[in-house]
């Protein structure tokens, strides 16, 4: 099947069972090109297992991730398509990062002229010749991406490219995919950690448990504001509020609540309801706490 | 489900994998000190044939050099075991799959595997001549078609091994547990099943349908296809009854045959590994 060139990938209804742990439910959701598009979620929320589908490392059990139109393991030369930078995608430790290298890009039909010119962009031309046995984390990052670009495709996968990355590897793997992006080309980045790739995505899918809870961009999560009440009875309060229909109420572990409403009401409210304020600050575009409360979690 | 044959540079990366690990020629090395071993007494072979033969039978040599390639083979086996297995194993395989597909890794895998596997038979072949020769004197030099035809059977033989080690660390990516379940079948389960299958045979009466299925489980039929030559060479019309007591089994077919028994095995073991290695899910 001719993949359509558009750089987008398409999740409709994905849903994958493992035994009796449903990982991923009914998850639909679309990565355009021109873009960074940020894969969030916690730890066990089906990120990997979303990737893995996409890259067809993964049968779906209902649903479908197309990549430009057509199931991964359908396109004719996948790594001009899709580069993937996946967690535990590894190499052997006996074998150097030259080596590695060489021997994807014969798989994929890429000069070894290329294999240098991914080893000096991820800054591996000196480690080329030591066994990746001995390779740091962030190195096995590098080595990874270095695989993942070998044959210039258009959309970039990556799964969690943080982890083990010092500062200043992350702060270069930002400035990378942003130029990547910028060329037209697609670029679909999971993260556990909104703080890791807040500042290099344009736009957000946020899953939780399995399904989407937020899908686009990064202006729409921080439009809903928040406000955070200091307040005599905490309890009393979120309970009048949620009579009026407030319902996104978090009990911070300060004692204080963050309320996903408007600071007006939730003033008129504590005044009915009698609770004395000590303090209502609205809170806009704090995007870690609308990740949290998004996924459910404590903030 | 259709078979997606490699590219050339699917074919050409996993050969540069298998040669930039040391694993291969590790398991040469086992190979060759087996073949001086094996070759260099060939009385040592005549005492396994267990006075069927008379010293000074020119077979003999050629008979120690099947005996060699037979154990060639396991190390072959291993060698596609672990080739397959590894990338599990060092969770390398997703990398794998992306690049090249599933369907043409298996059959690249195989190929490499299947090389280095006749490569093994090769060294045995070399190693075990000049052993023999040493060993046990020029005078007993085999003519060449005889010998030509043993060490071809014995690359067919080692190169089938080796894919079907390919197959198998595919289904079973335990590396260990596979390599385990590999030299259980072939050193004790397979025997252990020949002996119960024969142990009804009467000597005298021609061996029933039990003790003929011998022939046809995969170690036996690489061994028929090593020693039918050798067998010939050593007792003429009574060859098949030498072929009997080598390989431990009742009413051989022809070597050709026993090969095409052991390229069906191949042939099953690889639809089995890429029937599951299709549908297997890469987390």
């Amino acid at each position: 099947m001719e993949p359509d060139g558009s750089g987008r990938i398409r999740v409709a209804g994905l849903a994958k069972r493992f035994g009796t742990v449903e990982a991923v439910r009914g998850l639909s959701f679309t990565v355009e090109p021109g873009a960074v598009t940020g894969f969030l979620g916690p730890n066990g929320s089906g990120k990997t297992t979303t990737l893995r589908a996409i890259l067809g490392l993964v049968q779906p059990t209902s649903g479908s991730a197309l990549v430009e139109g057509v199931p991964y393991p359908r396109l004719r030369a996948p790594a001009r398509v899709v580069g993937a930078v996946l967690e535990a995608q590894g190499v052997h430790p006996a074998r150097s990062a030259r080596r590695h290298l060489q021997a994807c890009a014969a798989a994929v039909g890429a000069p070894d002229a290329r294999v240098e010119e991914m080893l000096g962009l991820v800054g591996l031309t000196i480690a080329a010749d030591r066994p990746a046995g001995g390779f740091s984390l962030g190195m096995h990052q590098r080595l990874a991406l270095a695989a993942a670009l070998l044959g210039d495709p258009r959309i970039l996968v990556l799964d969690e490219p943080g982890n083990g990355l010092d500062p200043q590897g992350i702060a270069w793997l930002r400035e990378f995919l942003r130029g990547f992006a910028r060329s037209g080309r697609t670029v679909l980045v999971s993260s556990h950690q909104l703080a890791e790739i807040g500042q290099t995505v344009d736009r957000l899918v946020v899953v939780d448990a399995g399904s989407c809870v937020y899908q686009g961009g990064l202006d729409g999560l921080r439009g809903r504001a928040t406000v955070r009440v200091r307040c005599a009875d905490p309890a009393a309060l979120a309970e009048a509020l949620a009579a009026r229909g407030v319902l996104e109420i978090d009990h911070l572990p300060s004692g204080e609540l963050a309320v996903a409403a408007d600071a007006v009401l939730v003033g008129d409210t504590a005044l009915a309801a009698g609770v004395a304020l000590y303090g209502l600050a609205e809170v806009r575009g704090d995007l870690e706490q609308m990740f949290l409360r998004l996924t459910g979690g404590a903030v | 489900m259709t078979l997606i044959l490699p590219t050339a540079g699917v074919l050409r990366s996993e050969t540069l994998k298998a040669l930039s690990v040391k694993t291969w020629w590790a398991l040469a090395i086992p190979v060759a000190a087996l073949a001086l071993t094996v070759n260099v007494f060939g009385g040592l072979f005549g005492a396994a044939a267990g006075g069927l033969v008379d010293d000074g039978v020119p077979g003999i040599l050629l008979a120690s050099l099947a005996y060699a390639l037979s154990l060639a083979g396991v190390f072959a086996a291993v060698q596609g075991v672990v080739l397959a297995s590894a990338e599990f194993r060092h969770r390398t395989v997703s990398g794998t799959y992306l690049l090249g597909g599933r369907g043409p890794v298996l059959l690249a895998k195989g190929a490499v595997a299947a090389g280095i596997g006749a490569g093994y038979a090769l060294v045995t072949a070399v190693v075990g001549l000049l052993a023999g020769l040493l060993g046990q004197g020029a005078a007993r030099l085999p003519s060449v078609w005889p010998l030509l035809g043993v060490i071809g059977s014995g690359i067919a033989v080692c190169a089938l091994w080796a894919v079907l080690g390919v197959a198998l660390g595919t289904v079973v990516v335990h590396q260990a547990g596979a390599v385990v379940a590999l030299l259980l079948w072939v050193l004790v389960i397979e025997n252990l099943v020949s002996l119960v299958l024969r142990s009804g045979a009467d000597s005298d009466r021609a061996p029933g349908v039990l003790a003929r299925i011998t022939s046809y489980l995969p170690a036996n039929a690489g061994d028929i296809a090593l020693y039918d030559l050798p067998a010939r060479a050593l007792g003429g019309r009574f060859g098949p009854s030498i072929v009997e007591t080598l390989a431990g089994v009742a009413g051989p077919p022809p070597g050709w045959g026993a090969l095409l028994v052991l390229l069906v095995w191949t042939g099953a073991a690889v639809a089995l590994a890429h029937v599951v290695g299709e549908r297997r899910d890469i987390t």
